[in-house]
């Protein structure tokens, strides 16, 4: 489904992803773990199409389709998903206006109708409780004035109501109360399915306590150093990412 | 002198960028104009061009005034007659029962004296005590033909308890040059409610000159909107008096200007009397090379204990090139008061942009979606919503969202 390869992309001046390979077939998910800096967002930017990011080198390919060749908006068309770190507050836009837009743009792509108002309802009624994301919340503006454990339940809330092919979760877990974990965790779970593949990225084994890998990855210094099954995660909550940092950077630090 | 004063003279001299009151918006183009009033008389649909309607809002049941360079259409309008409201053009009446009133507006500032000087013709309305105008009344102003200059003047008096909404919009055909100065007077009686929305849709390139003077006497109600969505050269001066206690005051306005238009708002809210509110929000977005003023004055007088006053201005500055100059002043003599102000220059918030991209919204859509957002507070106060809705789709097919 998704094929990385050699991908090497920079801020400004400074690199930060230095050759990254990764293959995700479809219906897996993978963890994607790391130090701070190692390059973790900046993967989740790039795949997502932010444009703050350079791409010097490699490719990414989507089922055939050369992603990064493609606006943001048109690899959401193609089935990305991003749930945000930090999601964005839009005030003056309903959250759902903004989802009806968003699901129209995809429909149009697949040239499809508008969704009927009836539908959409449904749909919404069945996605935020999957979330337990109540009225309220759904009928403000995007984000306004939502708590921070909101704001994540209502980026899986996007992500079951947009069906996408690849969900990348960026430290969907971080600010999280137990309560809210268990709940956006919930959701992300009874998203898994054989034609959907996910990639978490985390800083921390715990959402993997919730969420369970199939294959856990380690970030460092822009490169992938090390990729095992889910008792990976626990032995880095245990050693620290330390003894895994990337031996060429040890060298040239000896 | 110039070619535009050796036709129109005055005593006072035309403003200079020395002016404080000018510095943003000089009018030395104006000035080398050869401009002239129409000499024509009223021709209803035969000289009315087809690219325009006379009623600019058709989903508006609205009683209708139609001027074209400033010469009233009697075929083309449609006023009110009822029992309680007296509308009718200058043009059209007795001197006896016209209303009469001036703000001395003429003798300070060179706009006003042209139009006092030229003034060709416009709207006398009365709305009697306790009487609700039943539609809105629409005065349309188009300007047609090269180089024409058109100088109304509209006088709106409510008494008290009476409810009136007025629509003063104005186009201009492509074709179209000159000058529109048009000016308005209202004096709202007490506990009685107006509400104005000043439009300007002109095409071509014309100056346009508005003022607006309105007094507000004991626990009276405005709510005032100054929409601009097409003008080569616009400035909308507006003057709001509170005489009298417990008066609520409501003015916004918006403004999203392209290519190397020039839009100007000024305005002063002037509190004289305790125990009044006003509410003033203006939002712009600068687009192309456009330029801009924002200029809002609050003055609170010493007896105008309690005043509870607010006003914003937010500007988005689109492209590079365009620019914006906005200054808030107020002036507080009283000491029991709550006034918050604030203007703002920003960029699109190109987060919000991404979040939305990041759905599978394209760019010009997220982008409506953002503007949209930014001018709802603007529009969600509108008297009508045939009105908002007509105002916020010109505004989308101007700017092809």
């Amino acid at each position: 489904m998704l094929k990385i390869n050699n991908l090497c992309a920079k801020v400004g001046d400074n690199e930060i992803l230095k050759g990254l390979n990764l293959e995700v077939k479809p219906g897996e998910l993978h963890a994607i773990m790391g130090p701070n800096g190692s390059g973790k967002s900046t993967l989740a930017a790039v795949l997502s199409g932010r444009d703050s990011f350079e791409v010097t080198d490699g490719s990414v390919d989507l089922d055939g389709i050369d992603l990064l060749d493609l606006e943001a908006s048109d690899r959401a068309r193609e089935g990305v998903f991003l749930a945000f770190q930090y999601p964005i507050e839009i005030p003056g836009v309903s959250n759902l206006n903004f989802m009806k837009a968003a699901l129209n743009g995809k429909r149009s792509h697949q040239g499809l109708e508008p969704i009927k108002a009836k539908d959409f309802l449904a749909k919404v009624k069945e996605c935020s409780s999957l979330v337990e994301l109540d009225g309220q919340l759904r009928d403000r503006s995007v984000n306004e004035g939502f708590s921070g454990g909101e704001k994540k339940r209502n980026e899986i809330f996007q992500m079951a109501m947009l069906e996408p092919k690849l969900a990348i979760l960026d430290e969907t877990d971080s600010g999280l109360d137990i309560d809210a974990l268990r709940v956006v965790s919930k959701g992300v779970n009874e998203m898994r399915s054989s034609d959907r593949s996910f990639i978490v990225i985390t800083h921390y084994q715990r959402l993997l306590e919730h969420i369970i890998p199939d294959f856990v990855h380690v970030l460092s210094n822009g490169k992938i150093v090390k990729s095992g099954g889910k008792e990976l995660a626990l032995e880095l909550e245990e050693k620290g990412y330390d003894w895994l940092k990337e031996p060429s950077h040890d060298t040239s630090n000896a | 002198m110039s070619v535009f004063t050796d036709k129109f003279s005055t005593t006072l001299p035309p403003p200079t960028r020395k002016s404080e009151r000018w510095k943003y918006s000089p009018i030395a183009k104006l000035l080398n104009h050869e401009i002239a009033i129409s000499t024509e008389s009223a021709q209803g649909f035969n000289s009315w061009p087809e690219s325009l309607l006379p009623n600019p809002v058709l989903n508006l049941d609205a009683y209708l005034v139609v001027f074209k360079n400033g010469i009233f259409e009697p075929t083309l309008s449609d006023l009110p007659v009822s029992d309680g409201v007296d509308c009718v053009p200058f043009s059209k009446m007795d001197q006896s029962g016209s209303l009469e009133f001036s703000n001395g507006y003429h003798h300070k500032e060179w706009i006003g004296e042209l139009n006092e000087t030229y003034r060709q013709d416009g709207l006398s309305l009365h709305v009697h005590r306790n009487v609700k105008v039943d539609r809105p009344i629409v005065i349309h102003h188009l300007t047609d033909g090269i180089n024409v200059a058109s100088f109304p003047k509209h006088l709106i008096k409510v008494d008290e308890g009476g409810e009136l909404n007025v629509v003063i919009w104005s186009s201009a055909t492509d074709r179209s040059s000159g000058m529109y100065n048009g000016l308005l007077e209202a004096s709202i009686g007490p506990n009685a409610m107006f509400s104005l929305e000043k439009v300007c849709n002109e095409g071509g390139k014309v100056f346009h000159f508005s003022h607006e003077y309105i007094v507000q006497e004991r626990d009276s109600n405005l709510k005032m909107h100054t929409f601009t969505i097409k003008g080569d050269w616009v400035r909308n001066e507006l003057e709001i008096i509170s005489r009298g206690k417990g008066t609520d005051s409501v003015f916004n306005g918006a403004y999203l200007p392209l290519g190397t238009e020039h839009i100007d708002n000024h305005t002063t809210m002037d509190h004289t009397s305790s125990d009044c509110t006003s509410s003033e929000l203006y939002r712009g977005i600068m687009y192309g090379k456009s330029t801009g003023v924002f200029n809002g004055k609050v003055f609170v007088r010493p007896d105008a204990q309690k005043t509870n006053a607010f006003q914003q201005n937010t500007n988005i500055v689109s492209d590079r090139g365009s620019a914006i100059n906005t200054k808030p002043e107020l002036e507080i003599y009283a000491d029991d008061v709550k006034c918050a102000h604030g203007c703002t220059v920003g960029q699109f918030d190109l987060d919000a942009l991404f979040y939305l991209k990041s759905r599978g919204i394209d760019e010009k859509a997220a982008k409506a979606l953002l503007v949209e957002a930014f001018l709802a507070d603007v529009l969600s106060s509108v008297s009508s919503t045939e009105l908002s809705t007509e105002i916020m789709s010109l505004y989308r097919e101007r700017h092809g969202w």
